[in-house]
């Protein structure tokens, strides 16, 4: 476009902007510098999927902003060094005892720092909350094969999104060098040795020589607030511009087809909608944070290698490999100068690596399986891949059986069992819990396919009355104000909307395309 | 911008003001806008009342639940906003398949082979030269600094403990331990004297004391004289994954690990009863020196704690 | 006036008879045999004078033994000797029947049990001090009953102490755990200071008997460790969730943070 002369007088700049005002002459200026006016529009004009499903992954990506801004309000405070020194704070237990500056400062972070209890509580409620969501959110993927052609990719990036938030959740409070978090970390040196051949050097080039060293809070803190926080966001990054580029899936149904998407504009009805779940997510959190106490390290001490405390359980989500852990026979095998400790190594290391390989290889083995490669935008109902669904589900109950089996004497002093007692039943739950699990819900799934088109489905209420000779009639009620929608067809977004109402009064589609 | 100039027509969708796809969901408009009003002014109040806790220094629970609060009603206000009070729809776009035209498909293919066999035809062998710089470096080059550089061998300092020939058993204090002093059923955490204070040999050096009766305790054949006076010890550090196994059960005569419950029974040479350890805890051989106090006859038979491969 | 009016007579005649009457009055109340050693070996030495160990007076004896007869010797036998269902409290000492006794567990109601539970207690003080009082008698043995004096206690110590010597079983935050085959190390919420350091240097049930090395000092922090901070735990942060840790934490999370943000989402959304 040729160069517009400089307005000089108020009402030469008015003419100047144009029809859209403030508004048009911003936009002008950067699409001039940026380009950005046809993609803007473009993106204003997004197509979301309003299943309520689709929300589950908000919720892990907003708990990570949360994250994000907690995280950088404790990282002004927190020390991340094993000195040590005299604790002469707020807190008189600890008065006159020897502590790292970690825990020192944690602990002041805690009592002396105006909302400092308030944004380390926010912080770790929210590592548990995203964690929790993300997993939620894998299974709705899971469930209705969201995973497959043309998004495995996302797939795959969601399972490393996965790895590695679960290892900074590990990571993070382990930072606090309190008693429990320490008794964690000397547990993952002991892993690392279980490795053959190289177990004992790569524990020892991780924690700088023979637990517990004097470095490995330093190196972990760095790994926790840059480099794993790093990849983390540019891994959901790539993960939304996928989703992005690739539009949402969609349920079928009410129009939806493979060759379109059905829903809310971006602006201004999703924009409103998330950024409202966004605040929302964050109460939740804050609140949380507020109410409830999570991980109160001043009432277990600095660590020191030769204390422990019982009733020491790792995060929820390292639950199913404490819970492994526990219930693993004590297998060692020593031959020839050499031992595997099995006991360590497979519930660890091995077992692990089995379901995260299952996991990053589903959509490959769905192929293999079923024969198709095709795109797909349309999702599944579980109902309609009992398979699927049953080895989810078969999934779902392993990991809740572990995460059961690493609470065994909490559980068997609530329970006032025998805490050996309990133990064997769990060995025996790991066993018989999942394929029952699994054959269960795909009976299920065929009972529901064959249910018909409503089943699962909110009903007509029916009156039934009786007359005097003993007959029943049922007569259905009037209909609520949800159970019959005036389907409208879709229509694509409209760029312009005319303030003025039509003389013709059209119920129908009102648009109408013209030329400008 | 109204130059007039590169500006070409094209076709706009233009929808009437009272089209039915722009009407609002909510049934009844004038009650919904109240109501998200309310909750936008029940948010504002949420937020004042942090910003006071947070000036006057209140509570942290105070903090929380106001700023909760006020964070909660205006996300749901927002939210309701947009689910009742904006275009109902549905609105749809339509998918274009992402994949180009065969011909672009073809055209990138032939870009990599053909380009590459211009470049490579006879010179496969400046390729796999090329080939083995680049995995030297990666190997060389990334692999150890980023490795070796982070710490020591493990050498022998996973087999050796502190405890030599004659080393005094001293608490956490320093304090010796004299064999009048601790009753049956007791138990110490104890150190090699002058290794108390050590946080570096801390782990690897705790031994739990027990006195278990009076008169010797014979653990194992050839154990007769480890266990004098009914004093045993045994390496705190569990052989199953290291925790410090410092729970005693004095009717039970087990040793209970915290972490994963493993037991060990402290009269056969602290051989694992249940739970997953897969190795007794070794035994440190005692003697009483003249003057009473507890002192080790030797070092550990074996390395202590959990296994690994070169053990 | 000879001298010895003149003594009996003076200003410091009324403060002598005082003190001298306080003297005799303590002796009379407090005295009773501190001498025998503890279950075998030479005494353990206790050190220094944070806790004061004292004994039921010779008088309690007779209703002691009275109590005992009805409420004791089923089990233990008219000596305290102990039966097939219950053990020997001859030279046990003082300090450990009235740690079982005050803390209800004794007379226990079901003598099959693995251990005997904290219930309320069907004996008072007074009862306790008369039955231990008897059973004393039968073998005087250490420890009396201990009177610790938790004033200048030092809880950063006490909490040092805690930390190696009792959270392994009584858990961190004295919650409480369950140990093996059956057995449970109970919480520490409801002790007294008293039954703490009976507990201590008694070692009731499976719980190690702490003695020559742990100075009265340092279980006098303890006691006060447990009695001021594990029983009045500070919680700046909310809800304690049971002081268990992260069972609870999790539990939290998935049901209260996950579950109601999928019910918010939902409202939000649109079911199909």
């Amino acid at each position: 476009m040729s160069p517009v002369p400089i307005p000089r007088t108020k009402r030469e700049a008015t003419e100047a902007r144009g029809p859209y005002g403030r508004v048009g002459q911003i936009i002008g200026e950067l699409d001039d510098r940026l380009g950005v006016a046809k993609g803007g529009r473009t993106f204003l004009d997004k197509i979301f999927p309003d299943h309520w499903s689709f929300m589950l992954g908000e919720i892990a990506l907003y708990s990570f902003v949360v994250l994000i801004a907690t995280g950088i309000f404790l990282t002004l405070y927190y020390e991340p060094s094993q000195t040590q020194l005299i604790y002469h704070g707020a807190y008189v237990p600890l008065r006159g005892q020897r502590v790292t500056a970690a825990y020192a400062s944690t602990v002041d972070l805690s009592f002396s720092v105006r909302a400092g209890l308030l944004m380390r509580q926010m912080h770790h409620w929210a590592a548990d909350v995203f964690l929790g969501s993300i997993v939620i959110h894998m299974a709705r993927i899971f469930f209705t094969g969201a995973f497959r052609k043309p998004r495995e990719l996302n797939w795959t990036i969601g399972m490393t999104l996965l790895v590695l938030s679960l290892s900074n959740g590990f990571i993070g409070y382990s930072l606090p060098d309190d008693l429990i978090s320490g008794t964690g970390l000397r547990i993952l040196f002991s892993i690392v040795l279980s490795i053959p051949f190289v177990g004992t050097y790569i524990a020892f080039f991780l924690f700088g020589g023979n637990y517990p060293g004097t470095i490995i809070i330093d190196r972990l803190y760095i790994i926790h607030v840059l480099i794993l926080p790093a990849i983390i966001a540019g891994l959901i990054g790539a993960h939304l511009f996928l989703l992005v580029r690739q539009k949402h899936t969609q349920f079928p149904g009410g129009g939806r087809t493979e060759d379109n998407v059905i829903g809310s504009p971006m602006y201004p009805t999703f924009m409103a909608k998330t950024t409202g779940y966004l605040f929302m997510v964050t109460a939740a959190i804050t609140l949380l944070g507020g109410l409830a106490q999570i991980n109160p390290i001043w009432q277990f001490g600095q660590y020191q290698a030769d204390k422990i405390s019982y009733a020491v359980q790792p995060d929820w989500y390292m639950g199913w490999l404490d819970g492994a852990l526990r219930i693993m026979p004590s297998w060692e095998f020593t031959a020839f100068g050499h031992t595997i400790p099995f006991v360590v190594l497979l519930p660890s290391v091995v077992f692990p690596g089995l379901i995260f390989t299952l996991c990053y290889a589903w959509p490959a083995i769905e192929r293999r399986f079923t024969g198709d490669n095709e795109i797909h935008h349309l999702l599944d109902r579980p109902r309609d891949r009992p398979k699927r669904t049953a080895a989810g589900a078969a999934m779902i109950a392993l990991m809740f059986v572990l995460l059961g089996a690493s609470a065994t004497d909490v559980l068997a002093n609530f329970f006032q069992v025998s805490l050996n007692e309990v133990l064997w039943t769990f060995r025996i739950l790991v066993l018989v819990v999942p394929p029952l699990v699994g054959i269960f819900v795909w009976r299920i799934c065929i009972e529901m396919q064959g249910g018909g088109a409503d089943i699962g489905k909110r009903k007509r209420a029916v009156l039934m009355s009786r007359s005097a000779t003993g007959e029943y009639t049922t007569v259905p009620t009037a209909p609520q104000p949800d159970d019959e929608h005036d389907e409208l067809e879709p229509i694509p977004v409209p760029v312009h909307i005319d303030l003025e109402p039509s003389g013709n009064g059209s119920d129908d589609s009102g648009v109408r395309t013209v030329t400008r | 911008m109204t130059d007039g100039t590169d500006h070409q027509p094209m076709p706009i969708d233009v929808a009437n003001f009272d089209d039915p796809h722009l009407q609002v969901a909510a049934v009844d408009p004038e009650r919904a806008e109240r109501a998200i009003a309310v909750y936008f002014f029940i948010g504002m109040v949420g937020m004042g009342v942090f910003g006071a806790a947070y000036w006057q220094n209140w509570k942290p629970w105070t903090l929380g639940l106001s700023l909760g609060v006020g964070l909660f009603f205006i996300g749901f206000g927002l939210s309701a906003w947009g689910k009742y009070l904006m275009p109902q729809g549905p609105f749809t776009e339509a998918r274009h398949a992402l994949h180009s035209s065969l011909a672009e498909r073809d055209a990138i293919a032939a870009a990599l082979t053909e380009r590459t066999g211009v470049v490579v035809r006879r010179r496969s062998m400046l390729l796999g030269l090329l080939g083995a710089g680049l995995g030297i470096f990666g190997i060389a080059g990334l692999g150890f600094p980023l490795l070796r550089s982070l710490g020591p061998l493990p050498g022998k300092a996973l087999t050796k403990t502190n405890w030599r020939k004659g080393s005094l058993l001293v608490d956490g204090n320093g304090r010796a331990i004299h064999r009048d002093e601790i009753d049956p059923g007791g138990l110490v955490t104890v150190f090699p004297a002058g290794y108390e204070n050590n946080d570096a040999t801390l782990a690897i050096d705790q031994t739990v004391l027990i006195r278990a009766q009076t008169g010797p305790l014979v653990t194992e054949p050839g154990r007769a004289t480890w266990a004098p006076d009914g004093y045993v010890a045994y390496s705190k550090l569990c052989t199953h994954a290291g925790c410090p196994v410092g729970l005693y059960e004095k009717e039970l005569r087990l040793l209970v690990c915290p972490c994963h419950q493993s037991m060990f029974n402290i009269d056969n040479g602290a051989v694992p009863q249940f739970g997953p350890a897969p190795r007794p805890l070794p035994q440190l051989p005692l003697y009483i020196d003249e003057s009473g106090f507890l002192r080790s006859q030797s070092g550990f038979d074996q390395p202590v704690g959990p296994g690994y491969f070169e053990r | 006036m000879s001298r010895l009016r003149r003594a009996f007579s003076s200003r410091l005649l009324l403060p002598g008879a005082v003190v001298v009457g306080v003297a005799l009055g303590g002796i009379i109340a407090f005295g009773g045999s501190a001498t025998g050693a503890s279950g075998g070996g030479a005494p353990a030495s206790y050190g220094d004078s944070a806790i004061f160990y004292q004994y039921p007076p010779t008088s309690y004896v007779p209703a002691g033994q009275a109590l005992f007869a009805t409420f004791c010797s089923s089990c233990h036998g008219s000596r305290a000797q102990g039966t097939y269902r219950a053990p020997n409290l001859v030279g046990v000492g003082a300090g450990t029947i009235d740690f079982w006794v005050t803390t209800g567990r004794m007379p226990a109601e079901n003598p099959n049990a693995i251990q005997a539970p904290r219930k309320p207690a069907r004996l008072n003080d007074q009862q306790a001090l008369e039955v231990a009082a008897f059973v004393n008698s039968l073998d005087p043995s250490k420890p009396g009953i201990p009177n610790v004096n938790v004033k200048d206690a030092n809880l950063a110590d006490g909490a040092d102490l805690y930390s190696l010597n009792c959270a392994a079983c009584h858990t961190i935050t004295g919650a409480g755990d369950e140990l093996a085959f059956g057995t449970y190390a109970p919480s520490l919420r409801a002790a007294t200071v008293t039954q703490i350091a009976e507990a201590i240097r008694t070692g009731p049930g499976n719980m190690p008997r702490f003695s020559g090395n742990l100075t009265n000092a340092q279980v006098r922090d303890v006691v006060a460790y447990v009695a001021e901070t594990i029983q009045h735990p500070a919680n700046p942060g909310g809800f304690a969730l049971g002081g268990v840790g992260p069972v609870a934490e999790g539990f939290v999370a998935l049901l209260f943070g996950v579950g109601l943000l999928a019910l918010v989402g939902y409202w939000i959304g649109e079911r199909s």
